[in-house]
């Protein structure tokens, strides 16, 4: 949900309708009129946020025995409250392209961290871990993890092509990459692992999800780069394509990133 | 010593008639008139904030095409390109003022002078924020969350056009030609500029239209002091 209303923020060009951080226009509630309302809307979802990633970080401090598990509570914390800072630079500094894809990509990490919390936590998904494959030359992890360094590629491209307007061509070129390897980890996993349910799932949800994304992200180069602007704001249908192919992105890699994780080795 | 003052005191004169003397300064005047098919106007939607809304019985439209009743274009900045380097002007010390009112920038085109005081004034019952964006001077985004605001601002480097706008109502959008000196004008609901008291000499005169690009002119006062300079945009 913040993925999403950060998105909106973008999509409705709304970053600096408030000028001022971490004060909205000297108050707390600033008048949600106008573009206010997803920047303003945008800033309480991720304070909500925040407090949530403080309570998620000392329950499991206390209730939790696995202190990698502990540790990665922590990070995330730091991670929300460092991408609560970069938000605040962005509107100080004018949104400055480097900042603003820093942003961009620390909270989609936040939300993969918070994700992988969640699933480890999960009492059904973390046992998780299906037999070794036969052979060695059919080891999915390497595979998993790969998929997930060409989605967070395309997360930087993505952040990069939004925030500045350049590096289209990059941006395609890694989406096929992207989604070979997808197709690749998805036929994979089937093959290896007929018998266990999660992970097969896992891998359907995650060529599904990318196939979708496919022509979401043809949708908003239609609209944004294809398409002449015909008024004065982004219309109905850029805002949502660009902030579901954002909001969808954020999904398909932290999907990814589960494969990656409990993929044996 | 007598003869150091007496040339001051020449000196002097000969400023002050080479100033003060209308037959060594002319008028630049014309019209950009408008040709083809001009772009649908579009209406302005408020609702997003009730308090614009609210301030307009009647439909508001944009202002980046103004085709005036006689073919003619308004909002088009004029100002003298080449000519004038080596020259310096000193910047006026009164204001230039935009003023938020209704929701809507005015005027939608100006001119300010490098240095000279500009004076944002937000005269709306809402809150606005201001961002300037220029590229050569600092860019600003400024709160005006209280009605009757005033804030005062200077561009420290020429730049033509500099763009505002509302982040808060999407329509708002104005723009500014800084320049280094006093020569530019804006036509008007005639679709006519005029650029007063321009020392004789040679220049290049460009017309600036935010849709429709820019077009320039070489222009020559004389001191006869008059010259029509005509520009014509098409859609």
């Amino acid at each position: 949900m913040l993925i999403l209303a950060g998105g909106l923020v973008t999509s409705h060009e709304a970053g600096l309708a408030v000028p001022d951080w971490p004060l909205s226009y000297g108050r707390f509630f600033p008048p949600m009129v106008g573009n206010i309302f997803w920047e303003h809307g945008h800033r309480m979802i991720a304070g909500t946020v925040g407090i949530l990633t403080l309570i998620l970080a000392v329950w499991v401090q206390f209730q939790e025995k696995r202190t990698w598990l502990k540790k990665l509570a922590w990070i995330s914390l730091g991670a929300v409250l460092i991408q609560a800072l970069l938000g605040g630079l962005t509107v100080l500094y004018l949104l400055p392209p480097a900042i603003s894809i820093f942003h961009a990509c620390l909270g989609q990490t936040f939300f993969c961290l918070t994700f992988l919390i969640a699933e480890f936590l999960n009492p059904v998904t973390a046992p998780v871990m299906a037999s070794p494959p036969e052979s060695g030359s059919d080891r999915l992890k390497p595979l998993a993890i790969m998929t997930a360094g060409f989605l967070y590629l395309q997360l930087v491209l993505g952040a990069l092509l939004r925030h500045t307007g350049q590096g289209l061509s990059f941006h395609i070129l890694n989406a096929f990459f992207v989604g070979v390897h997808v197709l690749l980890l998805t036929m994979k996993t089937l093959r290896l692992f007929g018998g266990d349910k999660t992970l097969p799932r896992t891998a359907v949800m995650l060529g599904g999800l990318t196939t979708v994304q496919f022509f979401l992200g043809i949708g908003a180069f239609v609209f944004t780069k294809a398409l002449p602007r015909g008024g004065y704001a982004p219309e109905a249908g850029e805002i949502i394509l660009t902030a579901s192919h954002q909001t969808l992105g954020a999904l398909i890699l932290a999907t990814s990133l589960f494969l990656a994780v409990k993929a044996p080795k | 010593m007598k003869i150091q003052s007496m040339f001051s005191a020449i000196g002097v004169v000969v400023l002050f008639f080479a100033v003060a003397n209308p037959a060594h300064a002319g008028t630049v005047s014309g019209k950009a008139s408008f040709s083809g098919t001009a772009p649908a106007v579009q209406e302005i939607d408020m609702n997003a904030d009730p308090t614009c809304a609210g301030l307009h019985s009647e439909t508001v439209t944009t202002e980046d095409v103004v085709v005036n009743a006689n073919g003619t274009l308004k909002n088009v900045f004029v100002y003298v390109k080449q000519g004038l380097e080596g020259k310096t002007f000193e910047p006026p010390a009164t204001s230039v003022k935009m003023d938020q009112n209704g929701c809507q920038y005015h005027p939608h085109v100006f001119g300010v002078q490098v240095n000279q005081p500009f004076e944002i004034i937000n005269s709306d019952s809402t809150l606005h924020n201001v961002h300037g964006m220029p590229t050569q001077s600092k860019e600003f985004n400024l709160g005006m969350p209280i009605q009757g605001m005033k804030l005062t601002r200077k561009f420290d480097k020429p730049e033509v056009m500099v763009k505002f706008k509302c982040d808060v109502h999407p329509w708002m959008n104005a723009y500014a030609g800084v320049l280094p000196h006093p020569f530019f004008g804006v036509t008007n609901e005639e679709g006519v500029f005029e650029i007063k008291d321009l020392p004789a000499g040679q220049y290049v005169v460009e017309a600036w239209h935010e849709k429709f690009g820019v077009q320039t002119q070489n222009i020559t006062i004389d001191e006869a002091g008059v010259q029509t300079a005509d520009f014509a945009f098409a859609g």
